[in-house]
C-alpha cells in the first residue's frame, strides 16, 4: 500500500489532517486503532466552536471522519508496529501489512497512564480497569476503589458511587486537584471513603483481583479488599516506536517547529502528543490542519517519490 | 454458520465502536447490555475471567444449531475480529 501521506491516529488532529490533505489531492490514509481517541470517551463536548448544543464526543469524531472521507481521505482501523525512514520514504509495519508513504503525521494522542506496579498487567480486565464508563456497570454492589486526584478520578468515583457498594478514592496527596464542585458532590455520600496520602503498592488475587496493598506517606502498609480498581492518574504519550526519529520533552511529548515538523524531514506531529500546553479538541484540529498543509508543502518541494506502478491500491 | 454476541454497557464507547464496525461490515450480531442483565454478566465473567467490556463471543454452529466452537474477543480488538470473522 502506497500513499502520499500516512496519518497515524484517528481523532481530532489526525482526521482534520486527513481532511486538509485530501482537499490538496494527496493520496491520504488515516490509520488508527479506534475512532476518536480520548474525545470518544467524553460524554459531551460543549466547547467545540460552531456547535452550540452539546455534542457527544464520539458523534463529533464521527463527523470529523465523514468529512475527511467525503474529500477522499481513506480510514483504516489497524495498529502500527514500527516506523522507519529509508532514504526519502517512510516504511510502516502495520497489522494490515506494510505501508509506504512520502510523509507521515503522528497524531495518536495520549493513553491512560498505568500505575506501574507489579502484577498490574495480570489483573488488567480482571479487576483493574482504566475505563469507568466502560466497565463500571459490571461492578454493581461490589467493593471498588479509584486511584487518582484529578477531575477524572473524582468523576469516576461519582459514577461508581451509584453502582458499587463501596468506593474508596485513593489519592497520594492530601488535597484533590479536582475542582471543588466535583469533590463536594461525592464527599458526603455514604458509600464513598477518601483514602488520602496513600499510594497503591501491589495488586493481588487468584485469577481475579481480591485485594491491593496500600502505603500511606508515613510508611504504613494496609491491605484493602477490593473487587475492582479503577486507575485514573492521567495520560501519557506512548511514542517509543518513533523515539529515534523525534525529539521529546521530559513528559515524552513530541517537539515540533511551528509547522508541526519533527526533527525528521517529512515526519510531522499534531494533537495531544505534542508539547502544546493546552489539550483541547480545537487545538488538536488546528495542529492537524497545520501539519497537513506543511506536509503538502514538503511534498511539493521535496524529492520523496514512490514507484506507484507496483502495489498502489 | 456463526453466531455472534456482543456483551456491552451503554456508556462504553469502545462497545459502540465495535457494534458500528460490525454493522459497517454487515455482520449480524446479538447485543447484550450487561448493565441490565448482570446474570449474563456473571456467566460471561465465569467463562472468560474478564471483568471488562466489550467482549464478543463468536460461536460456530453445526447444522443442528449445536455449538462446535466458541471464541471470545476481549475489547475492541479489530485485528482479532477481522481474523475470526474473515473481514479484510
Amino acid at each position: 500500500m502506497k500513499y502520499d501521506l500516512l496519518i497515524i491516529g484517528g481523532a481530532a488532529a489526525g482526521l482534520t489532517a486527513g481532511l486538509y490533505a485530501a482537499r490538496r489531492a494527496l493520496k491520504t490514509l488515516v490509520i488508527s486503532k479506534d475512532l476518536g481517541g480520548q474525545v470518544s470517551t467524553t460524554p459531551t463536548v460543549e466547547n467545540y466552536p460552531g456547535f452550540i448544543e452539546p455534542q457527544g464526543g464520539y458523534d463529533l469524531m464521527e463527523r470529523f471522519k465523514k468529512q475527511a472521507e467525503k474529500w477522499g481521505s481513506e480510514f483504516k482501523m489497524a495498529e502500527v508496529a514500527s516506523l522507519k525512514k529509508e532514504g526519502e520514504i517512510f516504511k510502516v509495519e502495520t497489522s494490515v501489512g506494510e505501508i509506504e508513504a512520502r510523509a507521515v503525521i503522528l497524531a495518536f494522542g495520549k493513553k491512560s497512564r498505568h500505575l506501574g506496579i507489579t502484577n498490574e498487567g495480570e489483573f488488567d480486565g480482571k479487576g483493574i480497569s482504566y475505563c469507568v464508563t466502560c466497565d463500571g456497570p459490571l461492578f454493581k454492589d461490589k467493593v471498588t476503589a479509584v486511584v487518582g486526584g484529578g477531575n477524572a478520578a473524582v468523576e469516576a468515583a461519582e459514577i461508581l458511587s451509584k453502582i458499587a457498594r463501596k468506593v474508596y478514592l485513593i489519592h497520594r496527596g492530601d488535597k484533590f486537584k479536582a475542582e471543588a464542585v466535583n469533590v463536594d458532590r461525592i464527599k458526603d455520600r455514604d458509600n464513598v471513603e477518601f483514602v488520602l496520602n496513600t499510594t497503591v503498592k501491589s495488586a493481588h488475587g487468584d485469577g481475579m483481583l481480591t485485594h491491593v496493598m496500600t502505603q500511606n506517606k508515613d510508611g504504613g502498609e494496609k491491605k484493602l479488599e477490593l473487587d475492582g480498581l479503577f486507575v485514573e492518574i492521567g495520560f501519557e504519550v506512548k511514542a517509543d516506536f518513533v523515539k529515534d526519529l523525534v525529539e521529546t520533552d521530559e513528559q515524552n511529548q513530541i517537539i515540533t517547529d511551528p509547522k508541526q515538523q519533527t526533527k525528521t524531514p517529512g515526519l510531522f506531529a499534531a494533537g495531544d502528543l505534542t508539547t502544546n500546553p493546552y489539550k483541547q479538541i480545537v487545538i488538536s484540529a488546528g495542529e492537524g490542519c497545520t501539519a497537513a498543509l506543511a506536509a503538502y508543502e514538503y511534498l511539493e518541494q521535496g524529492t520523496a517519490s514512490l514507484d506507484w506502478s507496483s502495489g498502489a491500491t | 454458520m456463526k453466531k455472534i454476541t456482543v456483551y456491552s454497557t451503554p456508556t462504553c464507547v469502545y462497545c459502540t465502536q465495535l457494534k458500528n464496525y460490525l454493522q459497517e461490515n454487515k455482520v449480524e450480531f446479538e447485543a447484550i447490555d450487561l448493565s441490565q442483565n448482570m446474570e449474563e454478566g456473571q456467566k460471561l465473567i465465569a467463562k472468560t475471567g474478564q471483568m471488562g467490556v466489550p467482549q464478543t463471543s463468536i460461536q460456530e454452529l453445526d447444522e443442528n444449531g449445536e455449538v462446535k466452537k466458541e471464541d471470545f474477543v476481549i475489547g475492541f480488538n479489530v485485528e482479532q475480529i477481522n481474523s475470526l470473522l474473515g473481514i479484510s
